[in-house]
């Protein structure tokens, strides 16, 4: 079993430690995601969940510790395309609909076999809102949008910083089964969040920061 | 890269190493500089003879020359640290990178005085659209970009990435802008009389000019010692080797 | 075009940006607008003789273009920034690099090749004689790239700082002193009659130069400023 699962490590980090202005902002850390799993990174405000997020992405670094990428160093090259980052900040342009967002997502990062702009948008729930400026969605509706991305674009990792904001109860389930489909795929995400997650089906791996 | 550069660099830029080999510098530095100061000064205010063109007036060579050379000198260290800082991560390279920016935005600005006050008597006039002068204004000018990047940033370390970045866009365009604003200066005519005067210089007058050289050099490792470990303490605050210092100190005055 | 190869991302990115500008067209007139109040104002300072203004016209548009494009700049990356798109930029699986080109290329196209068409216009309210206009366009074709391309790498720099106008100004003052000295000579040397090719291939030869590396420097400078 065990050699099995570390057959398939995607992202492994052993002391990952991050430190900002000599003070230690989270660390050290070591865990290890396999293709399928979901992880749930926990932590109280301040924490560093968003940091270790930007760190993933590879957009911030570090210099304690050491993180792998299926067997290599954690760099642009060996990640670029399968990583996909929701953020704070969702990266819609409010100016443009949500299908011309997913067209510009596309053309960055490529498309999912069998994923199209409008099938995405559907199974979000915004069938009739495809064509309507992001600026005139709800905030929900806004975070649909962006989720929508991650189903289109092919990237195999999910980071999601705090998916739930903003969502219905409707919305939470939705992230959820969008999680347990991906996970299904032989996907893999991490997550963030602060509030109790009732996340549907297996029990998410939990990675615990510490303030 | 090569392995060994990194791990000697490493070495040596090891805050508690550099500040203690800092401390043991910096006083020698600034005496020899002071006393190297005033026997150019007297050099060169005292026992030099007048210039038989300019009179008493050419003896501020003896601060503007030294100074100019120093605007130039420092900005490259500067770049030279920066270019190590951002290429190996060594935090000490950053810091010396960013504590020189201030140093030589001050000899740039005495370069500027001094070189106006000169002007008056030479040129009749404070100011001249002079090649070197207005290259030294640009120089200014990219100093004071430099420093002012830097604390637009919340996060030093990374103000100290950026402006690195920034010094070194600035080494590519110093010769440019020097260049250029020759060019400029022959299209539109202007002042052709040279700030350095005659190319061979009499003894008498050579050895205070290089003696404040020496001197305005040891100042500038002086004065950067003294800042980098301000910065150390300042930013390693939380580090064993700080408190170290603090409790030692402490223990003469509680 | 297969979606996801440079190519689709490069002609997805440029279709965005152009069309982010058409639905805030009103941006697009602030910097022309601009222009054409502070070129209005030299008469009024200086009097209206025909003379001194035909003296002065070509800097006085040079600098007012670059003036104007340094207030367009800050619009570069800002809005890509606040709503998370430059960070889905920097992670897609493209040359960076290249992306920044296109929005280089879509930025100035939006912000200083208006500023190119009233140009001539505003030299003639200036009284440039009419023979020099060639030499005029020439020299803002080829500068006000380069005006843009340095201009990116240092918005890049300031990308992860707050107030960063005034900070913009000190930092591209001594990256554009070299452009508007040879822009200004080409124009100049055409005033006085005499062959402006010189300065104008200077031009030229600076701007290949940093079509190839501002791009890359700007890539590493959004990296660092990003990088907290």
């Amino acid at each position: 079993m065990r050699a099995a699962e570390s057959a398939n490590v995607l992202i492994e980090a052993r002391a990952l430690t991050y430190s900002r202005q000599d003070e230690v902002v989270f660390g050290p850390i070591d865990f290890a995601i396999h293709a399928g799993d979901i992880a749930l990174i926990e932590g109280d405000n301040g924490s560093g969940k968003t940091t270790l997020m930007r760190i993933l992405t590879g957009m911030l670094h570090t210099d304690e510790g050491e993180l792998i990428f299926e067997g290599a160093p954690y760099t642009r090259d060996t990640t670029a395309g399968a990583i996909v980052f929701l953020g704070h900040h969702l990266g819609l342009k409010l100016d443009l609909s949500a299908r011309e967002n997913l067209h510009v997502a596309e053309g960055l990062y490529g498309r999912r076999d069998g994923a199209d702009p409008l099938g995405v948008l559907t199974s979000v729930g915004l069938a009739g809102y495809e064509d309507e400026p992001v600026q005139r969605l709800s905030a929900g509706q806004k975070k649909r949008a962006a989720l929508a991305r991650l189903l289109l674009v092919p990237a195999r990792v999910w980071l999601l910083d705090e998916p739930y904001a903003n969502l219905d109860r409707d919305g939470i389930a939705l992230v959820n089964r969008l999680l347990g489909e991906h996970a299904a795929r032989g996907g893999a995400a991490l997550v963030t969040s602060h509030g109790a997650v009732s996340f549907a089906g297996d029990e998410p791996r939990r990675i615990r920061l510490h303030a | 890269m090569a392995n060994w550069v990194p791990l000697w660099l490493h070495k040596l830029g090891s805050p508690p190493i550099f500040y203690r080999f800092a401390g043991v510098v910096r006083p020698w530095a600034l005496a020899l500089a002071i006393l190297a100061a005033l026997a150019a000064l007297y050099g060169g205010l005292v026992l030099a003879p007048a210039d038989y063109q300019q009179g008493d007036a050419y003896r501020i060579i003896f601060i503007h020359v030294p100074s100019a050379w120093m605007s130039l000198f420092i900005y490259g260290a500067m770049a030279v640290a920066a270019f190590v800082g951002l290429v190996w991560r060594i935090k000490i390279a950053e810091v010396v990178a960013m504590e020189s920016a201030p140093i030589g935005a001050a000899f740039t600005f005495i370069t500027l005085v001094t070189g106006s006050l000169w002007g008056k008597p030479m040129w009749g006039t404070w100011w001249t659209w002079d090649a070197r002068l207005t290259s030294e204004l640009v120089l200014l000018f990219l100093y004071l970009g430099v420093i002012g990047l830097y604390h637009s940033f919340e996060d030093r370390r990374q103000g100290a990435r950026a402006a690195s970045f920034l010094a070194l866009i600035g080494i590519v365009n110093v010769p440019i802008v020097h260049f250029s604003v020759n060019w400029w200066n022959t299209l539109h005519q202007g002042s052709t009389v040279r700030i350095l005067g005659p190319s061979h210089i009499e003894m008498s007058m050579l050895w205070p000019l290089l003696t404040m050289m020496l001197a305005t050099k040891l100042y500038y490792i002086a004065s950067l010692f003294a800042r980098v470990r301000a910065d150390l303490i300042a930013t390693e605050s939380g580090k064993d080797w700080v408190r170290a210092i603090a409790l030692a100190e402490n223990g003469d005055r509680p | 075009m297969t979606p996801g190869s440079t190519s689709a991302a490069c002609a997805a990115l440029f279709r965005r940006d152009l069309t982010l500008a058409w639905r805030r067209r009103g941006d697009i007139a602030m910097p022309v607008l601009y222009a054409v109040i502070v070129t209005t104002l030299f008469p009024f300072a200086l009097g209206p003789e025909a003379a001194l203004l035909a003296r002065i016209s070509g800097g006085v548009v040079l600098v007012t273009v670059l003036l104007a494009i340094l207030l367009a700049l800050d619009s570069l990356f800002r809005s890509d920034i606040d709503d998370g798109s430059l960070e889905q930029l920097m992670l897609a699986p493209q040359p960076l690099a290249l992306l920044l080109g296109v929005k280089i290329l879509a930025h100035w196209l939006t912000a200083a090749a208006p500023l190119i068409v009233v140009a001539p216009v505003l030299a003639s309210m200036l009284r440039m004689p009419a023979n020099v206009i060639p030499a005029l366009i020439a020299a803002l074709v080829l500068a006000t790239p380069l005006l843009s391309l340095l201009g990116a790498v240092l918005v890049a720099l300031t990308a992860g700082t707050r107030r960063s106008g005034m900070l913009l100004a000190l930092m591209l003052l001594p990256l554009c002193v070299p452009v508007v000295i040879f822009a200004a000579g080409a124009v100049a040397a055409a005033q006085e009659g005499l062959p402006w090719v010189a300065p104008i291939a200077w031009l030229g030869a600076a701007l290949a130069l940093a079509l190839v590396l501002a791009p890359m420097a700007c890539a590493a400078a959004l990296r660092i400023a990003m990088d907290a």
